[in-house]
């Protein structure tokens, strides 16, 4: 079993780590199930928002913002055409709480992307602290962590946010820092000798000049975000990943096909709109 | 670039060589190839039939991972020859290559296995102990859960109670959707797709060692059952008319029944069937009391025990049980392996 490997050198420390999470589950974890009641209250609180919409509405809202994102009237009727078709297949509800979902981590992921990108970019020490730790969140089975998360925090669509923001927030912050880093110095010089202070140093040329970067970040993050769905489903997260387990887990290829489909169109949707807005201010 | 030709060339050489002198050593007869099943009782009686097999029969096995569904279909195509743990008749899978005659369920090897709804005990008579008080002391029955919604309150919408439905795809998640109907529940509760075995496992282990109340769809052989003290809501009796219109998602109007008694077979891929007599007339004769097993399964999750060693030990602990399925000479052969 052990493969030649001397035995005296090996060790576990898989009691230890089981230990910590049974501590933290009686210590802690009513108090974290409040927390996370509170997020939910703002997922719930969203997806309840879009059922309000009638369906027309909301696919003409986004073929307007497709049309305002493209100049492109062709391109923002075939988008929305692309979301008419989910609902046409039935997953209409399913497609809500997956768009509620994707959103709120996509702006978790913003709020705490972009300023760690920042921070990576100014701070040497912090990159090469934090730089391992990007590693370790994208390559991480995602289940190692979801389930000590879940028995905090209890099962559904808070753990399938945290699951979402761990998987999908590297390279925001990888891309926020490669667009930061990549500014010519000299003009942040003369802004500089010009009486802007630090903030307006970043406010006003940094972060324009290097948005095309992040926006390619954002977009990223929410592809990945989206590739996420099918394991938020297998912690109680509902949408479009639901049917796809059950497709696969009751040999329902079709069923599997179409709601792996529906992910892939709402993909494109959000794909096409964010990158050309990410080129619109190139 | 010569060099590095003449050291692929070298390595080549060498993996076949190895290679040789593996298949040379190996036995004539291929390997029994038994799926390596990630549930506790699943791993457990692989691990059991695995070494009678060994040691009485002196056949070599191996196993191969795989979801249940991936599983099924390899043996229908005789990849795997063994499933040590098979709900026959509950995928489709299943029963569409039994149909074939590709794949054969052998015995009754767990009687008296179960599903239903479960609550922990102490939701109905509090624990002391713990300084838990009963919240639902007349909790008793299905019928009973129009009272205590509150009890069970569901975080994502805080009017309703919560049900937690086992993993989506299982034929007990139409079953139980149903029996939300049937029971007049389906507005009081919400019907909480667990989504994964594990999260399951998860959400009721964090509750009960937190001491809240829990609503769950479980079965029995599993370790939960032997680790805490659970109580079984009670169903209306067996009635095989309401059943087929629990296990009928489209049935507008069910009607409340138990769950069909689980029978929990060995699965056996054709070829195998007819290549080995001598371990189909044992796999038929396979029958683990529930109890024993139930508390085995609860001592090899608690002290993290790997399947093998909980199978060994088992053996070792209860021969009455097992002797009986085998010839005196085979079953003095594992007796002297132990």
């Amino acid at each position: 079993m052990n493969g030649g490997f001397p035995e005296a050198l090996q060790f576990s420390f898989a009691e230890r780590v089981n230990r910590l999470v049974d501590w933290l589950v009686l210590n802690y974890g009513d108090q974290l199930r409040a927390l996370s009641d509170s997020l939910l209250q703002l997922l719930v609180g969203l997806e309840n928002i879009l059922r309000l919409i009638p369906w027309w509405l909301l696919l003409l809202m986004v073929g307007l913002l497709a049309w305002h994102a493209t100049r492109n009237l062709p391109r923002a009727v075939l988008l929305g055409g692309l979301l008419m078709l989910i609902g046409m297949l039935g997953l209409w509800d399913k497609l809500l709480q997956t768009l509620a979902l994707v959103l709120v981590s996509t702006g978790l992921c913003v709020l705490i992307g972009v300023p760690l990108g920042i921070l990576l970019a100014s701070k040497p020490t912090a990159r090469r602290l934090l730089l391992p730790v990007l590693d370790v969140m994208q390559t991480l089975p995602a289940f190692v962590y979801l389930i000590p998360v879940l028995m905090l925090f209890g099962l559904g669509k808070v753990p399938a946010v945290f699951a979402t923001l761990i998987y999908a927030l590297p390279p925001l912050v990888r891309l926020t820092e490669l667009g930061l880093s990549q500014i010519d110095p000299s003009l942040l010089k003369a802004a500089r000798g010009l009486g802007a202070n630090r903030w307006q140093r970043l406010r006003r040329i940094a972060l324009p000049i290097a948005l095309p970067s992040i926006m390619a970040g954002l977009n990223q993050s929410v592809m990945m975000a989206l590739s996420m769905v099918v394991v938020a489903s297998m912690i109680g997260a509902r949408g479009l990943g639901e049917d796809v387990l059950a497709g696969i887990q009751t040999l329902n290829v079709g069923q599997g096909v179409e709601a792996g489909l529906a992910i892939v169109a709402l993909a494109m949707v959000i794909d096409r709109i964010s990158q050309a807005y990410g080129q619109l201010k190139r | 670039m010569k060099r590095l030709s003449m050291l692929m060339a070298g390595l080549m050489l060498a993996i076949s060589l190895a290679s040789n002198a593996i298949t040379a050593s190996a036995d004539t007869r291929p390997p029994i190839r038994f799926g390596d099943i990630t549930w506790e009782s699943g791993a457990f009686t692989t691990e059991i039939l695995r070494r009678i097999v060994e040691k009485g029969y002196g056949y070599p096995t191996e196993t191969l991972p795989g979801s249940t569904v991936s599983m099924e279909v390899a043996l229908a195509r005789n990849d795997l020859q063994v499933i040590a743990e098979e709900w026959a008749g509950r995928s489709p899978a299943w029963n569409k290559a039994e149909q074939a005659g590709q794949v054969f369920a052998l015995g009754d090897i767990v009687k008296n296995a179960e599903e239903g709804w479960w609550i922990p005990a102490y939701v109905v008579k509090g624990d002391p102990a713990r300084n838990l008080a009963p919240l639902a002391p007349e909790l008793r029955s299905v019928a009973d859960l129009k009272r205590y919604p509150q009890v069970f309150r569901d975080p994502e919408s805080p009017d309703k109670g919560r049900f937690l439905n086992s993993p989506s795809g299982w034929t007990s998640e139409t079953v139980n959707s149903q029996k939300l109907k049937a029971y007049g529940l389906d507005t009081l509760y919400s019907n909480f797709r667990s989504g994964s075995g594990a999260a399951l496992d998860a959400e009721i282990n964090s509750s009960i060692r937190r001491g809240q109340p829990v609503l769950f769809y479980y079965w029995s052989p599993t370790p939960l059952m032997g680790r805490h003290e659970l109580i079984r809501l009670e169903e209306p009796a067996y009635d095989a008319a309401a059943w087929a219109t629990l296990t009928d998602p489209k049935n507008p109007a069910p009607r409340g029944s138990r769950s069909l008694p689980a029978k929990l077979s060995i699965g056996v891929s054709a070829a195998f069937h007819e290549a080995y007599p001598e371990l189909v007339a044992f796999f038929e004769k396979v029958d683990l009391p529930i109890d024993l097993l139930n508390k085995a399964l609860a001592r090899m999750s608690e002290t993290r025990q790997p399947p093998e060693a909980a199978a060994h030990a088992f053996l070792r602990d209860n021969p009455d049980v097992w002797k009986p399925w085998l010839p005196d000479e085979v079953a003095r052969k594992v007796e002297a392996s132990l």
